[in-house]
């Protein structure tokens, strides 16, 4: 159309254009102190290594709720309840008494844990059809304390209230050793999120956040897709919670109560609101930083005296910083720390590295356009 | 509460913890009120709601007490200053919060209260004052002896009145408001469209600020309410885990946009929680339902309402 | 058999009745147009023949099949493809994953492969991509590719629209109003251009339209709506001087109206 006006000069092969092998061996050795603070900073001393286990489950449940909220544009104000049900189902069955379980039962448990959290997450889902926005997210909190209430306490379930043990399998029996496992089931969750991205996955659930009506103009089931979203990431929570259960070695309900897991659903949603929705480099680093607060405040109190003040206070520290963020990051920064970090993962990926941000507003775009993330 | 028990009534087992559960309901119902009203005003829920309240009950704990550099005054002053506190925390949330996102998507608006939220909840806790606030009774606090009222034989405390006569009150003057004020309808109109409603002269930011100060003096009343017993105690956080129970009740019962349904809400979940904690063994057959039990009971109850009615029972959008 | 064919649709919201008994028919590489003042109910029908809403009464059948029940999503897989009035695309995306959006129904493979990242998964989509450029070259916009749709124009982005339902190799489009915001030179460019697609790519095509010059030059046949009931149809010429026709856009007494037109034409 020569109606248009072709003041930029943009030329379509500059921004597909990859970087050369030079320009990769660049690359790699920036990502060797990323490589250094994932692997080998956690091995300095068991309560670092766990640390690191409970950013790597945070970063999962991060990841499950920008499928929820950032890409399917649902609420969820009862993630935690994925995460208790998957680290309840893979306690119970492995529980072996005494003994370490075979990797056998071990990998079942893990597998009954997210097959057990998408279900749930399928039930919330269904619901989600009839029940929109302000009322979905009161129903979402409801779901979460009543699963809090009424599931986790079931004496059956939980040990007779004294928790259920999950002892790890010989193989990741270290604190180490359990630490890559973690980060092995990071690495399956981002996986499936750039299969979901990259395919026809991704760009339904996005279609479908923006404006059903056109989703399904362009041949998507609404409905379908809409359930899928809930499913991947109900199925990734779970599967944070298997991690979890086998990282504190039991599945207790006193983990999960009610009023712990309205505080956690709030700082999910910071998590993944200060992340950037619908980025996933973004959501994972606030996710870290969420799960980290507390030991690296906690160590710096020590250094500096106030580590009995810093005890007593550490929720409403942490509260506070959460706010923080998330306030900062909703009136002056929409796109979150996934918009800051842009050009650095563009960079990573190959692309050339450039301040100038043409797609970066896709997340402001979403809070801006999604129609059905409306009160 | 105490029971005066007539042992061959059964009367009376209902209806002490109707009465107490009314009461109880009663704050529940000012909270319900100061949701519907930004609901119906800016068209968001506010998280911070919970935390209106709690800031009046501890302002007015520390005042009535007396601690630190805080000086100690009257009850009833306490109490006052308790609730302009919230009330300046609201304005002050409507300033520097809302007013900066007011064209944005409703669900940025939400996300930032639930900011707010946080933010208040780590402010009291950090600041150096005994985190749980339980402010005296009223007969406490004028040293009188606590007033006795019989309704069929069961006692009813003074502070039950004081709550259901303040309910009453702000209800009646919440209706009157929207209905007849030149304020009230222009809170309206602005919730219905800012632009038309510059048009025709109304200050949307006058407006706004107060509406968000109405609903400071609600949850500011609601909280003071709530830190006395038989409610007993407040601490930071505490309202807010329950506000969403209450708002959820008066989203289904009145669609978020009903202020009776938010009153009717808010008093139900009083008698229903009073209900389920009762110890009715003088009710063959009505025994205390378990906690888990009751809160799954209601919760079904009312997702089926919603799946039913996704406007709510009596609500017109949602 | 025709492409699409309606029968006595009835659609009723509350007490209004929005369409009442209209039928119509579309056949093989026509360009049909569908006419009539603002809120006769066009928008309405076009909703009703994609699936958003119900039929009261009456019938849509596209190629012989009853297909008034389907939802929107699984006539959309069947090959209809449709614009909407306002530009109906994903607002947050670029162009190129609008466009691959819009080829949902084409991808060749499921979600649950998707989840898997198989190699067909990837070989697929850079064939879908690939599609999609040979659009943005057909229409012209290639230079938009990684264009985020908040930077376009109006007139770019209901090009982009059409392209969206092009992506899919539909059958049969559905165009609501894709002249609107254009001026005289655009919208004879988009007449050239509609003939040109059908020619080229065998589409059949029903449009609403407001636009007469582009109606008359591209249109086989005209059905003209009036609150809710067909008013008239015919060739584009016929229906233009049909007096109750004038009568309606104009909003006179049909002998008046014609004798204004009249007047105007000598």
């Amino acid at each position: 159309m020569t109606t248009q006006t072709q003041l930029l000069r943009f030329d379509p092969q500059a921004a597909r254009r990859r970087a050369s092998v030079t320009g990769w061996l660049v690359r790699a050795v920036f990502l060797l102190p990323v490589l250094a603070l994932v692997l080998w900073v956690p091995h300095h001393s068991d309560d670092w290594t766990n640390d690191a286990v409970f950013a790597a489950i945070y970063a999962m449940v991060g990841l499950s709720m920008n499928v929820l909220v950032g890409y399917t544009g649902q609420i969820s104000l009862g993630q935690q309840a994925f995460l208790g049900l998957g680290a309840l189902t893979a306690a119970n069955v492995v529980h072996t008494g005494y003994n370490a379980p075979d990797p056998f039962t071990f990998a079942l448990g893990m597998v009954a844990a997210v097959g057990v959290a998408a279900g749930a997450a399928l039930l919330l889902g269904a619901i989600a059809l009839r029940i929109r926005g302000l009322y979905l997210a009161l129903v979402t909190l409801v779901f979460g304390s009543v699963t809090a209430d009424a599931v986790f306490t079931i004496s059956s379930l939980n040990g007779h209230d004294a928790g259920v043990s999950a002892y790890r399998p010989t193989a990741f029996q270290s604190d180490y050793g359990y630490y890559l496992f973690a980060l092995a089931m990071v690495a399956v969750c981002v996986y499936v999120d750039v299969c979901v991205r990259r395919s026809k996955v991704g760009r339904g659930l996005i279609a479908l956040r923006d404006n059903e009506l056109v989703a399904s103009a362009f041949g998507i089931n609404v409905l379908g897709y809409k359930l899928l979203g809930f499913v991947l990431s109900g199925a990734m929570a779970g599967l944070a919670g298997g991690v979890f259960a086998f990282w504190s070695q039991e599945f207790s309900d006193k983990d999960f109560t009610a009023a712990a897991g309205f505080n956690k659903a709030l700082i999910f949603v910071v998590m993944v609101v200060v992340g950037g929705l619908g980025n996933r480099t973004g959501v994972i680093a606030a996710a870290a930083f969420f799960a980290l607060v507390d030991p690296l405040l906690a160590g710096l109190a020590h250094h500096t005296g106030w580590l009995s003040f810093y005890t007593d206070h550490k929720q409403y520290i942490s509260n506070l910083i959460g706010a923080g963020l998330l306030l900062q990051t909703v009136i002056f920064n929409p796109g979150g720390l996934g918009q800051v970090l842009r050009p650095f993962t563009r960079w990573f990926a190959g692309h050339p590295l450039s301040f100038h941000d043409e797609h970066g507003d896709a997340a402001a775009a979403a809070l801006a356009g999604g129609s059905n993330v409306r009160a | 509460m105490h029971v005066v028990a007539d042992s061959f009534s059964t009367q009376i087992n209902l209806l002490t913890p109707l009465i107490s559960g009314i009461a109880n309901g009663a704050a529940y119902g000012l909270l319900g009120l100061g949701l519907v009203l930004l609901y119906k005003s800016n068209r968001i829920f506010n998280f911070a709601q919970g935390e209106f309240a709690t800031v009046a009950a501890i302002v007015a704990y520390v005042f009535d007490r007396g601690t630190g550099w805080v000086p100690k005054v009257p009850y009833f002053l306490a109490i006052l200053i308790g609730i302009v506190a919230a009330v300046l925390i609201a304005v002050a949330t409507e300033r520097l919060v809302i007013r900066p996102l007011f064209h944005r998507p409703r669900v940025v608006l939400v996300v930032a209260t639930v900011g707010v939220a946080l933010f208040l909840i780590g402010v009291e806790g950090l600041l150096p004052y005994p985190q749980t606030a339980s402010l005296r009774t009223i007969s406490d606090a004028l040293n009188v002896q606590s007033y006795v009222g019989r309704v069929d034989g069961v006692v009813v405390l003074d502070q039950d009145v004081a709550k259901l006569i303040a309910l009453a009150v702000l209800a009646l003057g919440a209706f009157l408001f929207f209905r007849y004020t030149a304020t009230g309808t222009a809170i309206l109109a602005v919730s219905q469209d800012t632009t038309a409603a510059r048009v025709v002269g109304i200050s949307v930011e006058r407006i706004s600020m107060t509406t968000w100060a109405i609903a400071g003096l609600l949850g500011g009343v609601a909280g003071v309410l709530l830190a006395v017993p038989p409610a007993g105690s407040v601490t930071p956080g505490s309202i807010t885990g329950l506000t969403l129970t209450v708002a959820f009740s008066a989203a289904v019962l009145g669609g978020m946009t009903s202020l009776p349904g938010a009153f009717v809400g808010g008093l139900l979940i009083g008698v229903i929680e009073a209900f389920a904690n009762a110890d009715n063994g003088f009710v063959p057959g009505l025994n205390s339902l378990p906690t888990a039990q009751a809160e799954v009971a209601v919760a079904v109850v009312l997702l089926v309402i919603l799946l039913v009615r996704p406007r709510g029972l009596l609500g017109q959008e949602a | 058999m025709s492409v699409l064919e309606v029968r006595n649709l009835t659609i009723r919201f509350g007490g209004l009745t929005a369409i009442d008994d209209l039928s119509l028919r579309v056949d093989e590489w026509e360009i049909v147009g569908l006419m009539g003042p603002n809120g006769a109910g066009k928008t309405t029908a076009f909703n009703c023949i994609t699936g958003f809403y119900k039929a009261g009464a009456g019938h849509v059948y596209y190629r012989g099949d009853d297909v008034t029940a389907l939802p929107p999503h699984r006539k959309a897989a069947l090959g209809i493809g449709r614009t909407f009035q306002n530009v109906g695309m994903v607002k947050s995306e670029t162009v190129l994953e609008n466009l691959l959006t819009a080829q949902h129904t084409k991808t060749g493979y499921g979600p649950l492969r998707a989840l898997v990242g198989a190699g067909a998964v990837r070989r697929r989509e850079k064939e879908l991509a690939a599609h999609a450029d040979v659009i943005l070259e057909l229409l012209g916009l290639t230079q938009f590719r990684d264009r985020p749709l908040g930077s376009l124009s109006y007139g770019t982005l209901k090009l982009l629209e059409l392209g969206c339902a092009l992506a899919s190799d539909p059958d049969l489009l559905l165009l609501d109003e894709p002249s609107s915001g254009m001026g005289p030179e655009e919208a004879h460019e988009l007449g050239d251009r509609l003939l040109a697609l059908r020619h080229e790519l065998g589409l059949t095509m029903l449009l609403i339209e407001h636009h007469v010059p582009l109606v008359a030059a591209v249109c086989d046949y005209v059905y003209v709506l009036n609150f809710g009931r067909l008013l008239a149809e015919g060739a584009p010429d016929d229906v233009r001087n049909h007096p109750e026709v004038v009568a309606a856009y104009l909003g006179g007494e049909a002998p008046e109206a014609l004798a204004v037109t009249e007047e105007e034409a000598s």
